[in-house]
């Protein structure tokens, strides 16, 4: 191992640290909503986890580079080891299981979300956006999120389309619109103090 | 929650790119030969698997319980019909098969959780990803590890005030909002004095890491990986 001077010290500038930091923040707070669960206000029996609200959140206060970037950091964490898929799940193996096509497209409904609701890369203030602008950007990433759900849920468990489309798909679906709720609330709150 | 457990079995000490071959090679075997003797041979491999990683195979099914209604859903919706007789269990084999793959898969991807740090498998990413994409890819999720506890201790301290208060009454869409506003706050604040600290010692893009080494004991391993994979691709081919 060769020995580091501090001439060969590459410092990271302050705007990309903090970047950095939010990056990594949300891809572990990610991680936490995948433990909490709230029951589903339509089926009780299939319970709403907080990892899609997580996406919209990424995507409306990072913007769509570094919220897309967040859920690569959280796909990339989670497969190394680090216990942040659904209820405390790690592991590669987890992209071949039957949720593997949701976790995959998360990065993909980031920086969609990010794109349409801050009309390009750069992130605005995300109170300044308004309502109907984030109903839209967050309804146009939910069919992403199912467009990979659904089908690898039917390859990988070899079921019919419908099996797929009901188990994998409509029995989840209300529940995007609780959180979509949520996350338009969580932006136009006067309790957020922060961005 | 699924995590590393410190130990010195054989695959504790092997390299973890070998560890990561297996796992792959592992994945093309069990989707070429989902079959009931292919998955008889390939549950004997994984309890194989498991035991040279010290992981009890009741461990590694406990760590799994989570995904078990997912993966029995499949097959059970499958062998209703819309109509008599109701019930066709013919059409469940396939599914029913197919979950029982994912659960191997599942378990054999829990070995290498428990075998190998997450600082190796970040070293593994800094090392093959070229570039500051690398270090951004491993410094990010090695802060991942450090602040998941953290995060969810904030999210548990604030559920629990929102029982305390009743909160537990009000309509979901406003309880989850008034958890994540307060889980929001925090993260943020916390990145910010997290991104301080780093400067203050000297945050670079170019850090000393684990030295990577293959031993004699990989070897053995990769000769597994390649066999799986040479095994898959004569199926498929």
């Amino acid at each position: 191992m060769a020995n580091t001077s501090t001439t060969d010290v590459d410092l990271v500038g302050s705007e990309m640290t903090l970047n950095v930091a939010r990056v990594a923040l949300f891809a572990a707070l990610m991680g936490a909503f995948a433990y909490v669960s709230f029951p589903n206000p339509l089926v009780p029996s299939v319970p709403v986890t907080l990892q899609v609200l997580g996406v919209f959140l990424a995507a409306i206060f990072l913007g769509p580079v570094w919220g897309g970037a967040a859920m690569v950091v959280y796909l990339l964490a989670g497969a190394l080891g680090v216990p942040v898929f659904s209820s405390g799940s790690a592991g590669l193996g987890s992209f071949f299981g039957a949720t593997g096509g949701y976790l995959v497209s998360y990065p993909f409904a980031a920086f969609l979300v990010g794109a349409v609701i801050h009309g390009g890369f750069e992130p605005d203030a995300p109170k300044s956006v308004s309502v109907g602008r984030l109903i839209v950007g967050m309804a146009l990433a939910v069919p992403v999120v199912y467009a990979f759900g659904i089908p690898v849920y039917w390859y990988y468990l070899d079921v019919t389309w419908t099996t797929a489309i009901v188990n994998a798909g409509l029995l989840f679906l209300p529940a995007e619109a609780v959180k979509i709720a949520a996350a338009v609330g969580i932006v136009h709150s006067d309790r957020l103090n922060t961005a | 929650m699924l995590s590393y457990e410190p130990g010195d079995s054989l695959a504790h000490r092997l390299d973890p790119r070998s560890k990561l071959a297996v796992q792959i090679g592992f994945v093309a075997v069990a989707f070429a030969y989902t079959t009931p003797r292919g998955l008889a041979v390939l549950t004997a491999v994984t309890v194989g698997m498991l035991a040279v990683a010290a992981t009890p195979p009741w461990t590694a099914l406990a760590e799994l319980k989570y995904v078990l209604p997912l993966l029995a859903a499949a097959p059970a919706v499958e062998a209703l019909t819309l109509g008599s007789p109701w019930v066709v269990v013919a059409d469940a084999v396939a599914p029913a098969l197919a979950a029982y793959r994912i659960l191997l898969v599942l378990a054999v991807s829990a070995a290498y959780v428990r075998t190998t740090p997450v600082r190796e498998s970040r070293a593994v990413v800094q090392r093959h990803v070229p570039g500051r994409t690398g270090q951004f890819l491993g410094m990010s999720v090695a802060f991942v590890f450090r602040f998941l506890p953290v995060l969810q201790a904030d999210l548990a301290r604030i559920r629990d005030a929102q029982r305390a208060r009743l909160g537990t009454e009000r309509p979901v869409h406003e309880r989850i909002a008034s958890v994540l506003l307060s889980a929001l706050d925090g993260a943020f604040d916390r990145s910010e004095r997290f991104a301080d600290a780093l400067q203050a010692r000297c945050f670079a893009w170019n850090p000393t890491l684990p030295a990577l080494r293959f031993t004699w004991l990989d070897g053995p391993a990769l000769v597994v990986a390649g066999g799986f994979l040479l095994a898959a691709v004569v199926t498929v081919v």
